[in-house]
Protein backbone atom coordinates (compact mmCIF):
# COMPACT_ATOMS: atom_id res chain seq x y z
CA UNK A 1 0.00 0.00 0.00
CA UNK A 2 1.28 3.32 -0.95
CA UNK A 3 0.83 7.00 1.13
CA UNK A 4 -0.45 9.87 -0.53
CA UNK A 5 2.34 12.07 -2.42
CA UNK A 6 0.83 15.28 -0.51
CA UNK A 7 0.57 13.99 3.50
CA UNK A 8 -1.82 16.01 5.08
CA UNK A 9 -0.86 16.50 8.96
CA UNK A 10 -2.72 14.77 10.95
CA UNK A 11 -5.84 16.05 12.21
CA UNK A 12 -4.09 19.44 11.04
CA UNK A 13 -7.22 21.14 9.83
CA UNK A 14 -9.86 20.38 12.16
CA UNK A 15 -7.94 22.38 14.20
CA UNK A 16 -7.10 24.68 10.96
CA UNK A 17 -10.38 25.25 10.24
CA UNK A 18 -11.13 26.78 13.66
CA UNK A 19 -8.03 28.64 13.48
CA UNK A 20 -9.27 30.08 9.83
CA UNK A 21 -12.69 30.95 11.41
CA UNK A 22 -10.45 33.01 14.04
CA UNK A 23 -7.97 34.48 11.57
CA UNK A 24 -11.20 35.81 9.56
CA UNK A 25 -13.13 37.35 12.96
CA UNK A 26 -16.31 35.42 11.95
CA UNK A 27 -17.51 35.42 15.78
CA UNK A 28 -20.34 32.94 14.38
CA UNK A 29 -17.87 30.39 13.28
CA UNK A 30 -15.71 30.26 16.75
CA UNK A 31 -18.81 30.11 18.55
CA UNK A 32 -19.33 27.23 17.26
CA UNK A 33 -16.04 25.30 18.46
CA UNK A 34 -17.40 22.94 20.83
CA UNK A 35 -13.78 20.72 20.75
CA UNK A 36 -11.96 23.47 22.86
CA UNK A 37 -9.12 24.15 20.01
CA UNK A 38 -10.06 27.58 19.85
CA UNK A 39 -9.12 28.12 23.34
CA UNK A 40 -5.73 26.33 22.57
CA UNK A 41 -3.70 28.28 25.22
CA UNK A 42 -0.63 28.62 22.10
CA UNK A 43 -3.67 30.73 20.63
CA UNK A 44 -3.75 33.21 23.92
CA UNK A 45 -2.28 36.75 23.21
CA UNK A 46 -0.30 38.50 25.89
CA UNK A 47 -0.73 42.25 26.41
CA UNK A 48 2.79 42.62 24.72
CA UNK A 49 2.14 40.14 22.21
CA UNK A 50 -1.02 42.66 21.24
CA UNK A 51 1.01 45.29 20.99
CA UNK A 52 3.72 43.23 18.78
CA UNK A 53 0.87 41.96 16.53
CA UNK A 54 -0.23 45.24 16.34
CA UNK A 55 2.95 46.80 15.54
CA UNK A 56 2.73 43.96 12.30
CA UNK A 57 -0.84 45.51 11.59
CA UNK A 58 1.01 48.48 10.79
CA UNK A 59 3.92 47.43 8.61
CA UNK A 60 0.99 45.10 6.44
CA UNK A 61 -0.74 48.94 6.14
CA UNK A 62 2.53 50.51 5.30
CA UNK A 63 3.04 47.95 2.21
CA UNK A 64 -0.92 48.18 1.52
CA UNK A 65 -0.64 51.75 0.85
CA UNK A 66 2.77 51.01 -0.50
CA UNK A 67 1.53 49.71 -3.47
CA UNK A 68 -1.41 51.51 -3.82
CA UNK A 69 1.10 54.19 -4.47
CA UNK A 70 2.88 52.10 -7.24
CA UNK A 71 0.48 51.08 -9.04
CA UNK A 72 -0.73 54.81 -9.47
CA UNK A 73 2.35 55.99 -10.69
CA UNK A 74 3.52 52.88 -12.57
CA UNK A 75 1.09 51.68 -15.63
CA UNK A 76 3.62 48.80 -15.68
CA UNK A 77 2.95 48.07 -11.83
CA UNK A 78 -0.98 48.57 -12.45
CA UNK A 79 -0.84 45.71 -15.21
CA UNK A 80 1.61 43.36 -13.62
CA UNK A 81 0.89 43.80 -10.14
CA UNK A 82 -2.61 44.18 -9.60
CA UNK A 83 -2.85 40.42 -8.04
CA UNK A 84 -0.02 40.70 -5.60
CA UNK A 85 -1.79 44.25 -4.38
CA UNK A 86 -4.39 41.98 -3.93
CA UNK A 87 -3.25 39.20 -1.48
CA UNK A 88 -1.22 42.24 0.44
CA UNK A 89 -4.78 43.09 1.17
CA UNK A 90 -5.92 39.54 1.73
CA UNK A 91 -3.22 39.48 4.30
CA UNK A 92 -4.00 42.91 6.25
CA UNK A 93 -7.47 41.79 6.81
CA UNK A 94 -5.95 38.49 8.10
CA UNK A 95 -3.82 39.77 10.01
CA UNK A 96 -6.10 42.86 11.48
CA UNK A 97 -8.66 40.19 12.35
CA UNK A 98 -6.05 38.15 14.21
CA UNK A 99 -5.19 41.13 15.98
CA UNK A 100 -9.15 42.02 16.38
CA UNK A 101 -8.21 45.54 14.65
CA UNK A 102 -11.69 46.36 12.85
CA UNK A 103 -10.97 48.05 9.52
CA UNK A 104 -11.24 51.89 9.01
CA UNK A 105 -14.51 52.51 8.09
CA UNK A 106 -13.23 54.88 5.60
CA UNK A 107 -11.48 52.09 3.71
CA UNK A 108 -8.19 54.21 4.15
CA UNK A 109 -5.13 52.32 6.00
CA UNK A 110 -4.68 53.33 9.33
CA UNK A 111 -1.06 53.91 10.90
CA UNK A 112 0.71 54.80 7.96
CA UNK A 113 3.41 57.00 8.06
CA UNK A 114 3.59 60.08 5.64
CA UNK A 115 3.80 58.43 1.75
CA UNK A 116 7.37 58.64 0.22
CA UNK A 117 7.01 59.50 -3.51
CA UNK A 118 7.62 56.62 -5.97
CA UNK A 119 10.58 57.44 -7.95
CA UNK A 120 9.39 58.09 -11.86
CA UNK A 121 12.09 55.99 -12.50
CA UNK A 122 12.39 52.45 -10.77
CA UNK A 123 8.98 51.97 -9.31
CA UNK A 124 9.40 48.41 -9.66
CA UNK A 125 12.87 48.40 -7.43
CA UNK A 126 11.00 50.90 -5.27
CA UNK A 127 8.12 48.23 -4.82
CA UNK A 128 10.38 45.21 -4.61
CA UNK A 129 12.34 46.73 -1.38
CA UNK A 130 9.63 47.56 0.58
CA UNK A 131 7.83 43.81 0.08
CA UNK A 132 11.04 42.40 0.63
CA UNK A 133 11.59 44.67 4.11
CA UNK A 134 7.67 43.56 4.92
CA UNK A 135 8.26 40.33 4.49
CA UNK A 136 11.77 40.56 6.72
CA UNK A 137 9.95 42.16 9.50
CA UNK A 138 7.16 39.72 9.36
CA UNK A 139 9.29 36.56 9.00
CA UNK A 140 11.42 38.76 12.57
CA UNK A 141 8.38 38.55 14.05
CA UNK A 142 7.12 35.40 13.70
CA UNK A 143 8.45 33.58 16.12
CA UNK A 144 7.69 35.85 18.90
CA UNK A 145 4.18 34.25 18.55
CA UNK A 146 2.36 31.06 19.25
CA UNK A 147 -0.02 29.21 17.91
CA UNK A 148 -2.32 30.17 14.71
CA UNK A 149 -0.78 33.65 15.07
CA UNK A 150 2.37 32.39 14.75
CA UNK A 151 1.28 30.35 11.46
CA UNK A 152 -0.04 33.24 10.30
CA UNK A 153 2.77 35.45 10.20
CA UNK A 154 5.34 32.80 8.87
CA UNK A 155 2.88 32.02 6.11
CA UNK A 156 2.84 36.42 5.24
CA UNK A 157 6.28 36.47 5.43
CA UNK A 158 6.54 33.50 2.62
CA UNK A 159 3.89 35.19 0.91
CA UNK A 160 5.82 38.35 0.58
CA UNK A 161 8.96 36.85 -0.14
CA UNK A 162 7.93 35.38 -3.69
CA UNK A 163 6.05 38.46 -4.19
CA UNK A 164 9.34 40.27 -3.77
CA UNK A 165 11.21 37.34 -6.25
CA UNK A 166 8.36 38.90 -8.94
CA UNK A 167 8.95 42.12 -8.70
CA UNK A 168 12.77 41.92 -9.46
CA UNK B 1 1.57 10.84 16.56
CA UNK B 2 -1.64 10.22 15.36
CA UNK B 3 -1.33 7.88 12.10
CA UNK B 4 -5.00 7.77 10.49
CA UNK B 5 -3.92 6.24 7.41
CA UNK B 6 -3.11 9.09 5.44
CA UNK B 7 -0.20 10.43 6.93
CA UNK B 8 1.79 8.63 4.80
CA UNK B 9 3.87 8.19 7.78
CA UNK B 10 5.28 4.96 10.16
CA UNK B 11 4.03 5.90 13.59
CA UNK B 12 6.77 6.98 15.45
CA UNK B 13 7.26 5.32 19.44
CA UNK B 14 9.78 7.62 21.05
CA UNK B 15 8.91 9.15 23.91
CA UNK B 16 8.25 12.37 23.34
CA UNK B 17 6.26 11.44 20.40
CA UNK B 18 2.80 12.91 22.02
CA UNK B 19 3.97 16.19 21.81
CA UNK B 20 2.46 18.60 19.71
CA UNK B 21 5.91 20.45 18.39
CA UNK B 22 7.39 17.02 17.76
CA UNK B 23 4.28 15.71 16.36
CA UNK B 24 4.31 18.69 13.95
CA UNK B 25 7.57 18.10 12.89
CA UNK B 26 7.32 14.55 11.99
CA UNK B 27 4.74 15.47 9.59
CA UNK B 28 7.30 18.04 8.34
CA UNK B 29 9.77 15.13 7.93
CA UNK B 30 6.88 13.18 6.33
CA UNK B 31 6.27 15.86 3.99
CA UNK B 32 10.22 15.65 3.12
CA UNK B 33 10.22 12.06 2.09
CA UNK B 34 6.80 12.77 0.24
CA UNK B 35 8.89 15.20 -1.94
CA UNK B 36 12.16 13.16 -2.55
CA UNK B 37 10.49 11.09 -3.71
CA UNK B 38 7.83 12.67 -5.80
CA UNK B 39 10.74 15.10 -7.39
CA UNK B 40 12.50 11.63 -8.95
CA UNK B 41 9.22 11.33 -10.85
CA UNK B 42 9.21 15.09 -11.73
CA UNK B 43 12.73 14.70 -12.94
CA UNK B 44 11.67 12.05 -15.22
CA UNK B 45 9.21 14.13 -16.64
CA UNK B 46 10.87 17.51 -17.54
CA UNK B 47 12.94 18.37 -20.24
CA UNK B 48 16.93 18.35 -20.09
CA UNK B 49 16.84 22.17 -19.39
CA UNK B 50 14.69 22.11 -16.50
CA UNK B 51 16.34 19.09 -14.52
CA UNK B 52 18.93 21.10 -12.92
CA UNK B 53 16.23 23.44 -11.21
CA UNK B 54 14.47 19.39 -9.83
CA UNK B 55 17.75 18.13 -8.64
CA UNK B 56 18.06 21.42 -6.77
CA UNK B 57 14.39 21.06 -4.95
CA UNK B 58 14.83 18.04 -4.57
CA UNK B 59 18.53 18.49 -2.62
CA UNK B 60 16.36 20.67 -0.45
CA UNK B 61 13.93 18.26 0.86
CA UNK B 62 17.14 16.10 1.28
CA UNK B 63 19.01 18.54 3.28
CA UNK B 64 15.84 19.39 5.41
CA UNK B 65 15.08 15.65 5.89
CA UNK B 66 18.64 15.12 7.50
CA UNK B 67 18.10 18.66 9.59
CA UNK B 68 14.88 17.28 11.29
CA UNK B 69 15.93 13.67 11.83
CA UNK B 70 19.09 15.12 13.37
CA UNK B 71 16.48 17.64 15.45
CA UNK B 72 14.15 14.33 16.25
CA UNK B 73 16.64 12.21 17.69
CA UNK B 74 18.70 14.75 19.68
CA UNK B 75 15.56 14.70 21.45
CA UNK B 76 14.99 11.06 21.49
CA UNK B 77 12.36 10.42 19.15
CA UNK B 78 12.46 7.86 16.95
CA UNK B 79 11.71 9.73 13.58
CA UNK B 80 9.13 8.58 10.76
CA UNK B 81 10.22 6.54 8.33
CA UNK B 82 9.67 7.14 4.55
CA UNK B 83 6.92 5.25 2.67
CA UNK B 84 8.35 2.52 -0.04
CA UNK B 85 6.05 4.38 -2.54
CA UNK B 86 3.61 7.36 -2.50
CA UNK B 87 0.21 7.32 -4.78
CA UNK B 88 0.29 9.99 -7.54
CA UNK B 89 -2.82 12.45 -7.40
CA UNK B 90 -2.64 12.52 -11.30
CA UNK B 91 -0.89 10.97 -14.30
CA UNK B 92 2.42 12.99 -15.05
CA UNK B 93 2.71 12.63 -18.74
CA UNK B 94 3.98 15.76 -19.69
CA UNK B 95 6.28 18.51 -18.27
CA UNK B 96 3.16 20.37 -17.16
CA UNK B 97 1.93 17.55 -15.18
CA UNK B 98 5.06 17.14 -13.62
CA UNK B 99 5.36 20.86 -13.09
CA UNK B 100 1.74 20.48 -11.31
CA UNK B 101 3.20 17.93 -9.19
CA UNK B 102 5.91 19.89 -8.27
CA UNK B 103 3.40 22.47 -6.92
CA UNK B 104 1.31 19.54 -5.10
CA UNK B 105 5.06 18.53 -3.44
CA UNK B 106 5.97 22.09 -2.33
CA UNK B 107 2.49 23.21 -1.23
CA UNK B 108 2.44 19.78 0.69
CA UNK B 109 5.53 20.59 2.64
CA UNK B 110 4.19 23.95 3.00
CA UNK B 111 1.31 23.07 4.85
CA UNK B 112 3.20 21.20 6.98
CA UNK B 113 5.47 23.63 7.84
CA UNK B 114 2.79 26.31 9.04
CA UNK B 115 1.34 23.38 11.15
CA UNK B 116 4.89 23.39 13.06
CA UNK B 117 4.65 26.94 13.41
CA UNK B 118 1.18 26.52 14.65
CA UNK B 119 2.44 24.06 17.20
CA UNK B 120 6.18 24.52 18.00
CA UNK B 121 6.39 25.18 21.72
CA UNK B 122 10.45 26.68 21.25
CA UNK B 123 11.39 29.51 19.17
CA UNK B 124 14.11 27.73 17.46
CA UNK B 125 11.26 25.24 15.82
CA UNK B 126 9.48 28.56 14.71
CA UNK B 127 13.01 30.09 13.34
CA UNK B 128 13.68 26.83 11.27
CA UNK B 129 9.55 26.70 10.22
CA UNK B 130 9.82 29.91 8.66
CA UNK B 131 12.86 29.64 6.82
CA UNK B 132 11.71 26.71 5.42
CA UNK B 133 8.68 27.54 4.51
CA UNK B 134 9.55 30.71 2.56
CA UNK B 135 11.71 28.33 0.79
CA UNK B 136 9.47 25.84 -0.52
CA UNK B 137 6.53 28.86 -0.96
CA UNK B 138 9.54 30.24 -3.42
CA UNK B 139 10.07 27.02 -5.06
CA UNK B 140 6.66 26.97 -5.38
CA UNK B 141 6.22 29.72 -7.21
CA UNK B 142 8.72 28.55 -9.88
CA UNK B 143 6.58 25.40 -10.54
CA UNK B 144 3.35 27.38 -10.98
CA UNK B 145 4.86 29.49 -13.26
CA UNK B 146 5.91 26.11 -15.30
CA UNK B 147 2.48 24.29 -14.44
CA UNK B 148 0.75 27.35 -16.42
CA UNK B 149 -0.96 28.48 -13.15
CA UNK B 150 -2.14 32.28 -12.12
CA UNK B 151 -1.39 33.82 -10.31
CA UNK B 152 1.94 32.16 -8.98
CA UNK B 153 2.04 33.62 -6.00
CA UNK B 154 -0.29 33.02 -2.65
CA UNK B 155 -1.21 35.19 -0.03
CA UNK B 156 -0.98 32.48 2.72
CA UNK B 157 0.93 30.06 1.73
CA UNK B 158 0.12 27.21 3.52
CA UNK B 159 -2.68 28.10 5.20
CA UNK B 160 -6.03 26.74 4.14
CA UNK B 161 -8.02 29.32 1.75
CA UNK B 162 -11.09 31.17 3.33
Amino acid sequence: MSAPCSPTPAGAFSRRALLLAAAAGSAALAAGCTNGAAEDPADAVTPAQADRLAAQVEVQERLVADYAQALAASPQLAASAAVLAAQSREQLDRLRAAAAQPAPSSGATAGTSAAEAVPAEGAVAWLQARVAAAADAHARACPDFTGGRAALLGSIAAGLRAQAGQLS
Amino acid sequence: MPDDGTSGTTAATGPDAAAPEDAALQEALAAAYAAIWGYGVVGAAVPPETRPAVATAEQAHRDVRDELLTLLSSRDVQPVSAEAAYDLRFPVLSAVDAAALAVTLEEGAATAWTWVLDQAAERGTRELAVAALTATELRAVVWRAQAGRTPVTTALPGLPTS
